[in-house]
């Protein structure tokens, strides 16, 4: 019963000794509750059949009996890529932070575990308060890691970012309490089935989904509440931006899935306007990611243009966008967290963000050159990386939606090259510095780059046991019998 | 009940006298235990004496949570007191005295069944009140901070006798329940407007606010905590007991005036707030905008069904009394309570840092801590009664006291060369178990909701 809960209180009780621990303690203690949680998503996802239980590992417990509200978490077929993105990336990070010089302090690491648990805790929520309650949940340690860890001018990136996603929670905490408040007759234990299958009056259906989507689209970010992103990720410390861009980052367009099966009317009628917004953000996105000079700057821009891609596919609601939606969002967490890390890996060694400071290190460093160009070519979305399989799936929708918009998103497909290929050449390519001057890959950053590489060209190359859990989800789009 | 009354009575006078002996370092163990005797008694089913209490306060239901919640208000804070004997001070069994009578006046209030015994409570405790705000007498600071709340808090005393006068006017009677049908309905509206001002007035809602900040701000730390906690629990508590007594009679535009004062308390107490440097009148003004919070949960209050406002106050108190210990000890070393002094808490005392930060989350309504699930609990109470609109502009404003909190944090977790902050391993204890349970009450909050009920 409390199997799901139990993913959530490894990190967890990992985070709090962490914060006791010795400085040389914790970041061992970080690496083996990621390696842990790791291990025990496998064995949850291994016994896990998505026909004959759709919603496995339940705890629900009763937190809140006067209104009716559950803590509720457990395992269902959405949940799943995220979840697997989640240890991964958690787990990376930290190894990440294990190279020589690491003088962060235990605090950090504890602050690493609270937001793993409440990331995993996040993916699994099963009701809207639950999910509420993690989604603010994940942002405070994520504030004070950047806030004790980040550069220069964290303190004003943070706060930006802080009030944004604030004020996108509240917006969505009124909207909960409003939908808990209208459905308390109708709601049992069931989890999200119950949610989806309280047909709400049109008129709230348009205020309650202007809500939910501006707070997730703040957190996407989507074009135009994107202003926070860049400042933030140039100001993160680089190993925790990991998470932050490549899980934090879905956390807005996993509740566009969680939550688009309750306004489904809403989302119809809005459509229109909907999905050109978010083309806007990707074409606007890619085009700035072309004309930045900061590393950083350009994977922020790219992150940004990308995600505008999945939230334009799953807004089409249609079967494929949600599963190219779902596995888009492993796809890019990996090449996302992938990137920053090579940036961190230069910009450790040669000091500077700027293009220009770094050049010509394919001669010196051919392992990690190599490490970068499969990470920049799934990014890209080249056939055969995993990047292609979620990208194929958007673009295919919304091709059905309306074909011009597709040309709009296949703009992406060309822009990414640009950009990448840009930062790939600079960066690898030209006058190499001296023999000497580049350290090597050390051992635990070699293992970040073939974890990262490896996953990328086998999703790529069997994308179909993956993308196949999204059609499950979807069966709530019409209540069929999951068959 | 009455047994209560007495001991703390008893013990009060004992801890003034007290302060004329060498033994001063006993005073307030002293006062602890007789506080918690008093707790025991009042809680406990001891019928002694009640007899003597000729039907003018209530001893059971929710007047004795509500008491019981007074006593462990006072138990929280007596323990900071002894900082006062470390420091020397010589007035510290005057100060220690008057505050349990600021909370023998403070039960009275919240127990009373008649106006006669309410209005006796309410003078107790602001007249007590009204010393411990200028108790730092040499600092003109505190001496305005006594006077500027002794004026107010008359013109509050005057307000709440003319309202009591014309009930008693209209129905021959100054029992709060029994009030039978009268003539000139309108006239009887009038003094119930009276009285529910009066209390607005203790409680600090916007229009109802203006001597908040510079009473709080003048007063000695610790008995802000004290005029924050304590006072406000009585005055809500005092008000809770009126409405419960009169259920029926209460006038229909009650729900519209409560909106109108939690609209402009929110709206105006947010916006004021944000550009405050000291850390004192911040709180106070973060102390309005809960009081708003809290009146939220008395739209269409039905008797019995008072829970979500009481556990709103415990998240509220919990949160407030950890924030101005902090600042008191802040303030103490640095001699100022601006931002500026907060700045690196975090590297010269983690725990006064970290369970400050954790009450400003909580105050903010963060999530899995008290402020959260009493936000929602008078959230839910607001959309249920058809104030749906009230609900998003509380949410909405709530991110302008996001913004000043974590203005706090950001300035407690900022880098500074200063030296360590160390305080006592008792109030750090203290100050960690309100943590604690802020942070139970919002991982469980049924346990304290099946209490309080």
């Amino acid at each position: 019963m409390y199997l799901a809960a139990l993913l959530i209180a490894i990190p967890l009780t990992s985070a709090l000794i962490a914060f006791f621990a010795g400085k040389r303690i914790a970041p061992y203690l970080s690496l083996a509750s990621g390696v842990a949680s790791l291990f025990y998503f496998l064995l949850l996802m291994g016994s896990y059949d998505v026909v004959k239980n759709y919603l496995s590992y339940n705890t629900s417990l009763s937190w809140i009996p006067e209104m009716r509200i559950f803590f509720h978490v457990g395992f269902d077929a959405a949940a799943v890529l995220p979840l697997l993105l989640t240890q991964l990336i958690v787990t990376l990070s930290t190894l990440a932070t294990l190279v020589r010089g690491n003088d962060r302090n235990a605090a950090y690491y504890g602050l690493i575990g609270l937001t793993h648990a409440a990331l995993n805790g996040f993916f699994m929520a099963q009701n809207p308060v639950t999910f509420y309650l993690f989604f603010e949940a994940t942002l405070i340690p994520v504030y004070f890691l950047v806030l004790q860890y980040g550069g220069p001018d964290r303190r004003k990136a943070v706060f930006k970012f802080f009030l944004y996603t604030v004020f996108g929670g509240l917006l969505m905490l009124a909207a909960i309490v409003f939908l808990q408040f209208h459905m308390r007759e109708h709601l049992s234990l069931a989890g999200w089935d119950d949610f989806y299958k309280n047909k709400l009056d049109l008129k709230y259906q348009y205020w309650l989904f202007a809500a939910f989507f501006i707070a997730f689209a703040i957190k996407t970010p989507l074009f135009p509440f994107h202003t926070w992103q860049a400042d933030l990720y140039a100001q993160a410390d680089r190993p925790s931006l990991m998470i932050i861009a490549a899980v934090m980052s879905k956390m807005g367009v996993f509740g566009l899935i969680r939550f688009d099966f309750l306004f489904v009317e809403a989302i119809y009628r809005w459509q229109y306007l909907l999905i050109p917004l978010c083309l806007i953000g990707v074409v606007y996105g890619a085009l700035v990611a072309w004309r930045q000079n900061d590393m950083i700057r350009i994977l922020a821009y790219s992150s940004f243009s990308h995600l505008g891609l999945i939230a334009a596919g799953i807004l089409t609601m249609a079967n494929l966008g949600i599963q190219g939606g779902l596995f888009a969002m492993l796809a890019h967490g990996l090449a996302a967290a992938g990137l920053f890390f090579v940036a961190d890996v230069l910009i450790r060694r040669t000091g500077t963000t700027q293009l220009d400071g770094i050049s010509g290190l394919a001669h010196l460093q051919p392992r990690l050159s190599a490490y970068f160009f499969v990470i920049v070519l799934s990014a890209i979305g080249l056939p055969l990386t995993c990047g292609f399989v979620g990208e194929f799936y958007l673009l295919w929708c919304i091709a059905e939606y309306k074909p011009y918009l597709a040309m709009f998103g296949g703009l992406t497909l060309i822009l990414g090259a640009a950009y990448l290929l840009r930062l790939y050449q600079k960066t690898m390519f030209g006058k190499s510095p001296e023999q000497g001057t580049f350290q090597g890959l050390s051992l635990s950053e070699d293992y970040v780059l073939i974890v990262i590489g490896l996953l990328v060209i086998v999703l790529g190359f069997f994308p179909i046991h993956w993308i196949g859990l999204g059609q499950y989800a979807f069966r709530f789009m019409n209540h069929l019998p999951a068959n | 009940m009455m047994s209560a009354f007495i001991v703390l009575c008893l013990f009060a006078i004992a801890a003034m006298f007290l302060g004329f002996t060498k033994v001063r370092g006993a005073i307030v163990p002293i006062a602890f235990g007789g506080t918690a005797i008093a707790l025991y008694f009042a809680i406990g089913e001891q019928p002694f004496w009640n007899h003597y209490l000729t039907g003018m306060v209530e001893t059971g239901g929710s007047a004795k949570i509500l008491a019981a919640l007074v006593l462990l208000n006072a138990l929280a804070l007596i323990p900071f007191y002894a900082w006062y004997e470390r420091r020397g001070q010589e007035e510290l069994g005057d100060f220690t005295g008057l505050f349990l009578f600021a909370s023998l006046g403070a039960m009275l209030m919240v127990s009373s069944t008649h106006y006669m015994s309410l209005f006796l409570g309410v003078e107790i405790l602001s007249i007590a009140m009204y010393i411990l705000a200028g108790a730092d007498r040499r600092k003109t600071k505190s001496n305005e901070a006594a006077l500027k709340y002794f004026i107010t808090g008359s013109f509050t005393s005057a307000i709440l006798l003319f309202g009591i006068g014309m009930i008693y006017a209209l129905t021959g009677s100054l029992e709060m329940a029994g009030t039978v049908e009268v003539e000139g309905q309108m006239l009887l509206q009038l003094a119930y407007l009276f009285v529910f001002t009066g209390f607005a007035l203790k409680i600090a809602v916007v229009p109802f606010h203006f001597w908040a900040p510079d009473v709080y701000e003048g007063t000695p730390t610790l008995f802000t905590a004290a005029m924050a906690s304590l006072v406000k629990l009585a005055s809500i508590g005092a008000f809770l007991r009126i409405i419960q007594l009169n259920a029926d009679l209460l006038p229909a535009w009650l729900n519209a005036y409560y909106a109108l004062l939690i609209l402009a308390t929110l709206i105006l107490g947010n916006v004021l707030a944000v550009k405050q440097q000291s850390v004192k009148r911040l709180l106070a003004y973060s102390g309005i905008v809960q009081a708003g919070f809290i009146l939220m949960g008395f739209i269409s209050l039905q008797p019995g069904e008072e829970w979500p406002v009481l556990f709103y106050f415990i998240a509220y108190v919990l949160a407030s009394v950890v924030c101005f210990v902090v600042v008191h000890f802040v303030e103490s070393r640095e001699g100022t309570d601006t931002l500026d002094a907060f700045r690196g808490l975090g590297q010269r005392n983690p725990i006064l840092a970290g369970t400050m930060t954790l009450a400003l989350i909580s105050l903010a309504g963060g999530p899995f801590t008290s402020g959260f699930v009493a936000k929602l609990y008078v959230l839910n109470q607001a959309v249920a009664n058809g104030y749906a609109s009230l609900a998003v502009v509380a949410v909405v404003c709530t991110l302008i006291s996001v913004y000043y909190y974590y203005k706090v944090i950001n300035a407690v977790y900022s880098k500074s060369a200063d030296p360590a902050l160390p305080v006592g391993p008792v109030y750090s204890g203290l100050l960690i178990l309100f943590s604690l349970i802020t942070l139970a009450a919002g991982i469980l909050p049924s346990l304290f909701t099946s209490l309080l009920k």
